[in-house]
Formats: structure tokens, C-alpha cells, sequence
């Protein structure tokens, strides 16, 4: 009840859509009960000759039951169905900001895939359950009720002999219920490891056909497949029963009815035929409409197996997408009154200790750094020595601990997100691209930007050359309905954008990493030509730029070991020098092949 | 995105072909299917016993007031009633093990086609694309067998089943009834024209949806650094608009059409019950009959209602077939040659002569490339990054055809061998190092499960791999998750090499990793590239000074063509690149 509780505002919003849809549903019930009442009569009245008039009088009446059904009908599948519909888009726009509120750890530990799910199939589930669910529940309970209560009216005997197979109808229900739950998670857990194992042999497609593989996955996903095929075949078998057991014990009460019933019929002609008078008479069109009513149950019960079905299924999904409404975000908002405009851009950290959410080892620790507004520096280190954790820190994509981290004097957390990142641009080694055209990605954070600001961007980061290469220019879509670009267009197109957005602050977390030496040194060139005063963090594992920058730091294992410029650093013989060293192939064939 | 929303909604109308294809799938099993009609119309037949048995019931005793004859028309009842439970179980589950067969078969095929791609076309689809295919769109076909086409089935069956009935208990009467039907046509004409653009058009929509919703989901932290939560949400929020409306045009449709088919099925009652009635009265029909009639006719319109109701799982089925058959369509690009040369045994003599090769088609990459390695030796090919070094190992493995010249190992063509049979003689050490979620044993033995647990434990001895393999907890048998993250990347590099020299291969393909490692891995490293390069043919990207002067020849390439080629001393006399980068080696060891 709880889990639904969560849901009930969405319904509320179309309680006036909702409440027309019950009573049409109502409605419908109703006229569909009177139509074998009038049958009953109708027949009745045949044995005593009707007239032309009388007959044409039953088929009127019954063609206006038809006409006020179909009205009613239309009423609730547009005011029940509809509302679903409008709460499924409800939900997902509601999930959708909320989405947009979550914070890199959240995301960290989601797959996208995962997520998708939540949103498309658990969201269709809800909708199916409030829709659908809700409907065939009520119509069930009022077609029930109202049945029974007619059939008890016409024979209370009759009635009960009827009923005798119903209730075994619920133990076998409960009995099998169970079983094709544990069946139906057992196929959906293969389905997710046929899933994986297509997933994996894409993404190591390189491998696999290096190694000649392709018959041994082949082999694998044959296994794979077969047992789906059995899982599937299990839960086949138990559904190949459920349905047809219902139809049978429905079957069974109809044939109760017609040998228990079909005496009576008699008894109670012979009855009349000798002149009796007698009470609870049971008339032929009685026994017809009888049949009527019964016929009307099989329908009800049957949609019992479904709304179970659909009331789990929907449950657990509430769950699931609850669980992402649930989520929070890390960061909360401090904003003190005080909070000024950034102006200058210098970054301080102050005895900066950081570890991940849910990890218990710190990434970094006991950081102590200053950087002066608009200096440039260079931070190196090997993979996992935390040179891109303390950098992600500064637009707060984690969160630091609290007075870690000032921008301008002022701690990060009492200034507004949304401003603080306005000045920071950050570029990573694999940027994401949305799938719109090259000039609105670069113009994304500044819906404002003239073709002109456009233009000298493109200039300034060296896209100038590839332009030419795009079908449409600027304009080109990017993506897989338009071209696939190289990574180092794509980290190219990144920083353009960032620029654009004139930012005080710029970080670039290796993303050069696909571009050559020489690119990558006239693209820092200008840099420096169109701004002024920006402060720049570099991240990079090419230590060719080092040399041009006002501080190195080297980091490992989360401690900035060794800072200074490269000449002091050289003369150290540490761990720079070691890594100058070793890069040196690298580094000399790029100049020496340009 | 708004053109990807075009060109799905101006798809044609090729249902019928594409029908025909599906239903190709069935050919393997027609004789289940056969058995599974078969059961299928013994269940609708058996369906329309019970009114029948009423009928006889009313007319034949009740009526009449016969006893006896109740109790063999109650017997008569559950010899049905029992028969179509049996047959109803039968019939269902038949119908789901073809189902599951040709969705096997089609999951197989699919997976089997993906392997024979080449990497063209894996560098232009995206993962994502290419799973949908496999996964889902084959369960939605799957789910279109079993329950939607085989429903049509079953509710033309009762159809024609209630159809011959009514004809045989009194022909006038059904005729009167037909009288509706010529409405009935056209107003599922008008709701079926009118449905299937409302679906299509949602359909797109969603499209859209998804991939919005995924694209913001994969590029979050990039939407939130730019501040575009609210553009981003208002582009969400007007596509979910959009699908709402064709969603509840749909509805709207269906809200009106199915209701229709009551009023059509009351009109169809009324003139039972006027004109039946009227010639019961005059005793030319039987009451039974009547309350038969009365009871198909309810049976008879449910199969329609039915059938409209399973018209978007059809459809839906049917843009899921269309799009796994396009990929299945998609020709293989290299094919292997119709009569292969045999490579069993090579002794690995690499020779490349005059190689042109581009991605895009101007575009070369590798231009007039020649040399050639003996049995043996060793090559380190050094250059700039796009200089066209991974390229020359793309050819070599021949992921890529090349347009001009010939590459050819032992003096046959590379284009006269299988190419599995060529690459199983060579052994891919990548620079970032993929590894399967399986366990280590697997990952360093793939699929060659002759090697036993010795084996491999001495072959990750050889390449400095055992000592850290065995300090896991599991050690052999230790579960890697995809990205490996648990291991680091001097670990991952060492059990690539371990997994190479598994192979055992004739010629060794090596790109060096270019990331910072501490002292001691580098030097583990080191030593197994050595002993992998022992006795092979070797061709290494090179990022390191030290690598150059282990081997006997180097490649010097330039913007795709080459600089230098020669053995070591060739080079050093010649006074170019190489003669640079060892003196440069000579100055930093000082």
C-alpha cells in the first residue's frame, strides 16, 4: 500500500477524467446485466404468441441497451485509458527532471541500460497497472457482485450448485502464481546474461576475431540460447495449464447449470402443464438468462490470473522507479547571501582530503594548493594517481568536504551551482557530443553566440581544416544519423564549446589526448591569444607542454609528490624525470615526423 | 533528430513481403505448425459446443421434458469440456516451443551475421543498436508468433466455426444477420487506415523519446557542467508531448471503433430476436435454435474485438522484423575467398608491397607502403599519432581490405586465405587490454579449452603473469569483471601477453602501451615482451626508446608513408630518424 501511496498525486490530477471513466464503467456493467434480463423475458413471453409489435418492442429495447453500452464503453476506455496514458507521460517528464538533479555518484553506480529500463518497460508496467489494472479490478468486483446477486435472484439452489467449482478456482490461482513468478525472473535473468554476453562480444569484437573466436561464442551463446529456450518451455507448460483449467472449471459450473438447472426447467414445466402453481418458478428464459449471467463470471475470473499478474509486475516496477525518486543528490546547496560574482578565478585548496561515496579508501589526501588567477598548470602523474578526481572537484561533479575548496576566497559550496559552473569550462578525454548539428553543439552553453563568436572558435581550436570534410560544414548532424566524428575532432568540438561559454576557469582532463603534438601546441596558442587572464589546469600524460607551463604538479597515489617548474623538476630525478625519460620516443617522433 | 522522426514516419507500407519473410521462419517446423492449427481448430470447434449443446438440450428435452437425454447431453458436455482442456494445453504448448525454436533460430542467426561483419561496419553502428537487434527485436517477433498471430488464428477459426453454424441451425436467419456485416467492413476500414498512422507516428515518437532520454542519460554530467538541465528537459518535455497526442489519437480511435462493434453485434440481436421471433411464432423455428443463435452471436463479435485490440502488437512486430532483416541484409564485406589457400602451417615471412589503404575513400591512410620481415624477425614500426601505424596491423589482420597493392604472408595474398585460418597464426596485443567477464583462466585461454589449468599457469609464468594471478583470491579462477578494473593496468597488459602466448602463434602483433607504469612492472614487462618475440615474427608499435633496440628492423612511417626502412645498422649509417632518436636515447641515459 505504501508503494502505491507514492503514485496516488498522479491519480488525483485526473480525478474529474478518472471519476467519468468509473461511472461509464459502472454504467456499462449495469446495462450489460439488464441485456440477458430482458432476454429472459423475451423468451418467457414467446410461448404466449407476441405480437409483431411486442417482438419489434424487445429488439428495440435490447438495440437501445447496445447503443447505451457502446456510449458508456467509450466513455471509460477514453477517461480510464486516457489518464494512464497522461500519467505514464506525467511520471516520466517528473523522472526525467529528477534525473537531471542526481550527481556523477549516482550515476557512477547506474547503467545506462539499467536505467533505460526503469524508464521505458517499469514505467509501461505502472501504466498498465493504473490503466488496466485498476479497470478490470473494479469491472471485475461489480460484474461479480452484480452476477451472483441476479443468479441468487433467479435460483438461489441453482446459484450454489453453480458456484461449487469457484473456489477451486482460487487455490489452483494461488498455487500457481507463485511457481510463474520464480519461472518468469528465472527467464529474465537469462535474458539479461544473453544480453551481457551480446554486449561483451561487441565491445571485444576486436579480440574475439583477432583470436578466432567467433565459433567458440557462437557455441556459447547456442548453450545460452538453448537454455532460454527450456526456461521458456517451463514456464509454458504451467501456463498451458492456468488458462485452460480456468476455462474448464467455468465449463463445469455450465454444465452443472445446464444438468441441474435443465431438470428444474422440466420439473417445473411438467408442473405447469398438470396445472400446478408453484413458487420460485424456473422458466426456460429464467434458465437462459441464467446461462447469461454465468457466462458473464468467466470473464471476470479469468482477468483475475491478469490483474495478479499485472499487479506484480507494476508493484515491483513502482519500486524500481521509486528507487530513483528516492535517490538524492549529494550536493546540497550552502548558498550564503554573501555569494559575489566570480571575477578573478584563482583556486585554493586547503588540507583537501577526498574519498568516494561508499569507498573507504581516500583518493586523495592532505592536498595544499594554490592557483593563482589566471596562471597555468600542468598536473601529471600515472593512471589512478588522482589527478582527475581533484580536478572534477572544482565544478563539483563530487563533492569535497566542506571549507576544502575556495574559488576567489570564497569556500565552492556557498556559491550557487549553477553560476559556479558557468565559469568553469572542463573538457575531458572522451567528451560527449549530443546528436544535433557541429554548430549547436559548440554553441550549447550559449544560445546567444553569433555565427561570428561561432566562427572564431572553430578558428581558434584548428577546425578549420576539417570543415571542409563535412557535408554540411557546420551545420553537419553529429552522431549516428549524421557523421562519426574522430576523437580528436570530437575533443576538438569540446573545447570549442567550453571556450565559447568565456569561462574564467578551464580544465582539460587529457583532452588533447588524439590530437598531435603540433595541433595541440597552435591550439594552445591561441588559447592565450582570445582570453585573458583564464586560469588553466592541465591534465596530460604527453609531458610536451610542460615546459611552457607556470607549475607542475605530480601527483601519486593521491599526494601532490613533487611541484615546481621542469627545469627544477629535471634536476630532481624523480618521478618527472623518470616519466620525461621514458616518454621520449614518443615525444621526439612527434616532433621529428610532423 | 527531428529527421530521424521523418524518415520513420515516411517508411512504406511493405508489410505483405516482409509478412512472407517472417512466416519463412516457420517453414523448419511446418509440421509442428500443422499439429499446432490442427489443435488450434479443435479448440475453437470444441468452443462452439457448448451453445450447440444447449440448443439440443432446450429443443430435444428440456422442452420436451426428457430426463434421460439431460444427463447424456451432461456427459456429452464434459467429454468436450475435458477434451479442450487437453487440447487447449497441447495446442499452447506447441505454439510456444515453435515460437521459442524460431526465435532461437533467429537469435542465433542474427548473433552468427554480427560475427561476420567486418569493422567497418562495427566502427559506423554503435553497441547499443546492434543489442536491440539481437535481444529485443527478436522477442517482439517472438512475442507476434505466439500470442498475436497465432490469436488471429484461433479467432478466424471461431469466426468461420460461428459463421458455418449459423448457417446450418437456420440460413434465413444468418442472412438477416449479414446484413450488418457490410458496415462492420467499413468501419474497421476506416479505424484500420486511421490506427495504423496514429501507431506509426507514435512509434517514431518514441523513437525519439528513447533516444533522447538516452542520450541525456549518458551525457549528464556534460549537460549539468553546461547548465542545460532546462533546455534539455523542454526538448523532452515537447517529444513526450507529441507521442501523448498520436497515443491518445490511438485511444480515441479504439474508443470508438470497439464500442462500434457492440452497437453492430445489438443491431445483429435485434434482428434475431424481430424477425427469429417472428417466425418462431409462426412455428418455423425451434426456441432452441433461437437461443443458440443468440449465444453465438454474442461469441461471434469478441474474435474482432480481439483482432483489433492485437493489431499493435502486429505492428509493432512487424518495424521490429524490419529492422533485424536489414541487418541481416547487410553483405558480408570481406568474404573469405571460394577456394582458399591452405595456411595449416606458416613460417611467417611478412611481405607488404606498395599498400594503399583509406577508411574514406580519398582519404589514404597508408600510402604506397612497402617492406618485408623474414621468418623470425622482429619490426618496430615508430611514428606520429595518425601516421597510419595501427593501420598497417588493421591490414595486417585484415580487419580491412586494402584498395591498391598486396600484402601476402609466405608469398600467398592475404585475399586467397580464410581469414580465420590466417589469423589464427597470429597473436593481437592490444594497447588497452579488453578483458571478459569470465575468469582469468578463460580470459588467458579464450576458447581453446585443450589447455588445461598447467598449461596456462606455465604460460603465465613465462610472461611475469603467475606471481600477481596467484596472490588473487581466487587466483586462476578468479572472476574479472568487463572493464578489468579491479586489476592494474601493468596487470592487464602482462595478462594480455600471457593470453597471446597461449596462442602460440607464428607471428606476434604488439602495440606497446604508452601509459606510466612504476620501475618494477615496466621492467616484468619488458622482460615478457622478450620472451614473446622469441623465435616469431614480431611487429611492435613502438612507444618506448628501449623497445628499438631490441629488435632487427625498423619502419619509420610518415603522414602514411614511409621514411625509414632497415635493419638497425642500415638505418644508423643512413644518419635519419632512427640516427636522431638513439642519440637522443644515448643523451638521456647519460
Amino acid at each position: 500500500m505504501k508503494r502505491i501511496k507514492a503514485f496516488i498525486p498522479y491519480l488525483l490530477a485526473y480525478r474529474w477524467e478518472i471519476s467519468i471513466g468509473i461511472i461509464a464503467l459502472l454504467a456499462t456493467d449495469l446495462i450489460g446485466l439488464a441485456i440477458p434480463w430482458i432476454l429472459k423475458n423475451f423468451i418467457d413471453l414467446l410461448p404466449h404468441k407476441p405480437s409483431g409489435s411486442e417482438l419489434a418492442g424487445y429488439a428495440g429495447l435490447l438495440f437501445l441497451a447496445a447503443i447505451g453500452q457502446g456510449v458508456s464503453r467509450f466513455g471509460w476506455r477514453k477517461y480510464l485509458f486516457g489518464p494512464s496514458r497522461k500519467i505514464e507521460v506525467d511520471i516520466l517528464n517528473k523522472l526525467f527532471r529528477h534525473l537531471q538533479t542526481l550527481d556523477k555518484t549516482f550515476y557512477q553506480n547506474q547503467k545506462v541500460g539499467d536505467l533505460m529500463s526503469r524508464a521505458t518497460n517499469d514505467l509501461r508496467a505502472v501504466k498498465d497497472f493504473l490503466g488496466l489494472g485498476l479497470l478490470v479490478v473494479l469491472d471485475a468486483v461489480v460484474v461479480i457482485v452484480a452476477a451472483v446477486a441476479l443468479m441468487i435472484a433467479i435460483n438461489p439452489r441453482l446459484t450454489m450448485y453453480a458456484l461449487v467449482p469457484l473456489p477451486f478456482l482460487s487455490i489452483l490461482f494461488f498455487g500457481f502464481i507463485k511457481t510463474i513468478g520464480a519461472r518468469h525472473t528465472a527467464i529474465q535473468e537469462n535474458l539479461a546474461r544473453i544480453t551481457s554476453m551480446v554486449q561483451e562480444n561487441l565491445a571485444g569484437i576486436r579480440v574475439l576475431h583477432a583470436f578466432v573466436q567467433e565459433e567458440h561464442e557462437m557455441k556459447r551463446f547456442d548453450d545460452l540460447n538453448r537454455k532460454h529456450i527450456a526456461k521458456n518451455m517451463e514456464l509454458a507448460k504451467l501456463f498451458g495449464m492456468f488458462t485452460p483449467s480456468l476455462v474448464l472449471t467455468i465449463g463445469i459450473a455450465a454444465l452443472i447449470t445446464l444438468w441441474v438447472g435443465g431438470k428444474e426447467v422440466i420439473a417445473h414445466q411438467t408442473a405447469i402443464q398438470s396445472g400446478e402453481v408453484v413458487e420460485n418458478a424456473f422458466s426456460l428464459g429464467s434458465f437462459v438468462a441464467f446461462n447469461g449471467y454465468l457466462l458473464m463470471l468467466s470473464w471476470p475470473m479469468m482477468a483475475i490470473g491478469y490483474v495478479i499478474n499485472l499487479t506484480q509486475k507494476g508493484l515491483a516496477a513502482m519500486d524500481r522507479i521509486q528507487e530513483i525518486f528516492d535517490s538524492r543528490s549529494s550536493l546540497v546547496a550552502e548558498v550564503s547571501a554573501a555569494s559575489k560574482e566570480l571575477s578573478e578565478g584563482g583556486i585554493e585548496f586547503k588540507d583537501l582530503t577526498f574519498n568516494y561515496p561508499n569507498e573507504p579508501d581516500p583518493v586523495l589526501n592532505n592536498i595544499d594548493l594554490k592557483i593563482a588567477a589566471g596562471s597555468t598548470v600542468a598536473l601529471i602523474g600515472m593512471i589512478g594517481s588522482g589527478k582527475s578526481s581533484l580536478a572534477q572537484l572544482i565544478p563539483r561533479v563530487f563533492n569535497a568536504e566542506d571549507g576544502a575548496i575556495f574559488i576567489d576566497g570564497q569556500p565552492i559550496r556557498e556559491i550557487p551551482l549553477d553560476r559556479l559552473r558557468s565559469h568553469i569550462a572542463f573538457v575531458d578525454q572522451e567528451p560527449f557530443l549530443f546528436s544535433t548539428s557541429i554548430r549547436n553543439n559548440i554553441a550549447v552553453g550559449r544560445s546567444d553566440a553569433t555565427d561570428e563568436e561561432v566562427d572564431t572558435m572553430v578558428r581558434c581550436v584548428h577546425l578549420t581544416p576539417d570543415l571542409e570534410r563535412w557535408p554540411q560544414g557546420l551545420d553537419t548532424v553529429v552522431g549516428e544519423r549524421g557523421v562519426s566524428l574522430s576523437g580528436g575532432q570530437k575533443q576538438r568540438i569540446a573545447l570549442a564549446r567550453a571556450l565559447i561559454r568565456n569561462p574564467k576557469i578551464l580544465i582539460l582532463d587529457d583532452a588533447f589526448s588524439s590530437l598531435d603534438i603540433e595541433t595541440e601546441a597552435i591550439i594552445l596558442r591561441n588559447i592565450q591569444k582570445i582570453t585573458h587572464s583564464l586560469t588553466t589546469i592541465v591534465i596530460t600524460h604527453r609531458l610536451t607542454i610542460t615546459r611552457q607551463v607556470d607549475q607542475i604538479l605530480v601527483m601519486e597515489h593521491g599526494r601532490i609528490v613533487e611541484r615546481g617548474n621542469h627545469e627544477m623538476l629535471i634536476k630532481n630525478e624523480g618521478l618527472y624525470q623518470r616519466m620525461y625519460t621514458n616518454q621520449a620516443l614518443a615525444r621526439e617522433m612527434e616532433i621529428l615526423l610532423q | 533528430m527531428t529527421g530521424e522522426t521523418k524518415e520513420n514516419l515516411e517508411n512504406k507500407y511493405y508489410d505483405w513481403p516482409l509478412f512472407k519473410r517472417i512466416l519463412g521462419y516457420l517453414r523448419p517446423y511446418r509440421f509442428l505448425v500443422v499439429i499446432s492449427l490442427l489443435l488450434l481448430l479443435a479448440v475453437s470447434m470444441l468452443g462452439l459446443a457448448g451453445p450447440y449443446l444447449t440448443k439440443v438440450a432446450i429443443d430435444d428435452y428440456i422442452r420436451i421434458g426428457r430426463y434421460e437425454g439431460l444427463n447424456r447431453i451432461a456427459l456429452i458436455y464434459i467429454a468436450v469440456l475435458v477434451g479442450a482442456f487437453v487440447f487447449q494445453f497441447l495446442q499452447y504448448t506447441t505454439m510456444q516451443y515453435i515460437g521459442q525454436k524460431v526465435m532461437f533460430d533467429l537469435r542465433t542467426q542474427v548473433f552468427a551475421h554480427l560475427h561476420k561483419m567486418s569493422f567497418r561496419y562495427f566502427d559506423r553502428n554503435p553497441i547499443g543498436k546492434m543489442m536491440t537487434r539481437t535481444v529485443n527485436d527478436v522477442e517482439v517477433l517472438n512475442e507476434m508468433l505466439t500470442s498475436g498471430l497465432i490469436l488471429v488464428f484461433s479467432d478466424l477459426f471461431t469466426l468461420i466455426g460461428i459463421f458455418l453454424m449459423l448457417a446450418w441451425l437456420d440460413w434465413r436467419l444468418m442472412l438477416m444477420v449479414c446484413a450488418v456485416f457490410p458496415f462492420l467492413y467499413l468501419a474497421t476500414q476506416a479505424y484500420r487506415v486511421r490506427a495504423r498512422d496514429a501507431l506509426r507516428k507514435n512509434r517514431a515518437h518514441i523513437t525519439t523519446l528513447n533516444s533522447t532520454l538516452e542520450e541525456n542519460l549518458s551525457g549528464m554530467t556534460t549537460v549539468q557542467l553546461f547548465n542545460q538541465e532546462s533546455t534539455q528537459y523542454r526538448k523532452f518535455w515537447e517529444i513526450n508531448r507529441d507521442k501523448l497526442k498520436e497515443d491518445l489519437r490511438s485511444l480515441h480511435y479504439n474508443s470508438i471503433y470497439l464500442p462500434s462493434i457492440d452497437i453492430f453485434s445489438a443491431i445483429g440481436i435485434g434482428l434475431v430476436i424481430w424477425y427469429g421471433g417472428g417466425r418462431l411464432v409462426q412455428g418455423e423455428v425451434l426456441l432452441g435454435v433461437l437461443v443458440a443463435f443468440l449465444m453465438y452471436l454474442q461469441k461471434f463479435f469478441e474474435p474482432i474485438r480481439d483482432m483489433a485490440e492485437k493489431f499493435n502488437i502486429i505492428q509493432t512486430a512487424m518495424a521490429s522484423s524490419e529492422r533485424i532483416f536489414e541487418l541481416l541484409d547487410t553483405p558480408e564485406e570481406l568474404p573469405n575467398p571460394k577456394h582458399p589457400q591452405s595456411v595449416s602451417r606458416i613460417a611467417g615471412n611478412i611481405e607488404f608491397e606498395n599498400v594503399w589503404f583509406s577508411y574514406n575513400k580519398e582519404d589514404y591512410v597508408l600510402k604506397d607502403v612497402s617492406f618485408s620481415l623474414k621468418e623470425g624477425e622482429s619490426l618496430a614500426i615508430v611514428g606520429a599519432t595518425g601516421s597510419g601505424k595501427s593501420t598497417i596491423i588493421n591490414t595486417l589482420l585484415r580487419f580491412y581490405d586494402i584498395q591498391k597493392g598486396r600484402i601476402s604472408i609466405d608469398g600467398v595474398s592475404l585475399k586467397e586465405m580464410n581469414k580465420q585460418d590466417l589469423r589464427r597464426h597470429m597473436a593481437l596485443v592490444q594497447q588497452d587490454v579488453f578483458l571478459f567477464s569470465r575468469n582469468i583462466i578463460d580470459n588467458i585461454r579464450l576458447g581453446n579449452a585443450s589447455l588445461g589449468l598447467e598449461e596456462v599457469e606455465s604460460v603465465a609464468q613465462s610472461v611475469n603473469s603467475h606471481h600477481f594471478i596467484n596472490n588473487l583470491p581466487f587466483k586462476y579462477e578468479q572472476e574479472l569483471i568487463e572493464r578489468g578494473s579491479s586489476l592494474s593496468m601493468g596487470q592487464r597488459q602482462l595478462l594480455s601477453f600471457a593470453r597471446a602466448l597461449a596462442f602460440d602463434p607464428r607471428i606476434l602483433i604488439l602495440d606497446e602501451a604508452t601509459s606510466n607504469v612504476d620501475t618494477e612492472t615496466e621492467r616484468q614487462i619488458q622482460d615478457a615482451i622478450h620472451e614473446l618475440m622469441k623465435g616469431r615474427t614480431s611487429i611492435i608499435i613502438a612507444h618506448r626508446l628501449s623497445t628499438l633496440k631490441t629488435v632487427d628492423k625498423v619502419l619509420v612511417l610518415k603522414h602514411g608513408e614511409v621514411q625509414e626502412f632497415g635493419t638497425r645498422q642500415e638505418l644508423l649509417r643512413n644518419k635519419g630518424v632512427y640516427y636522431d632518436l638513439l642519440k637522443l636515447q644515448m643523451e638521456l641515459s647519460d
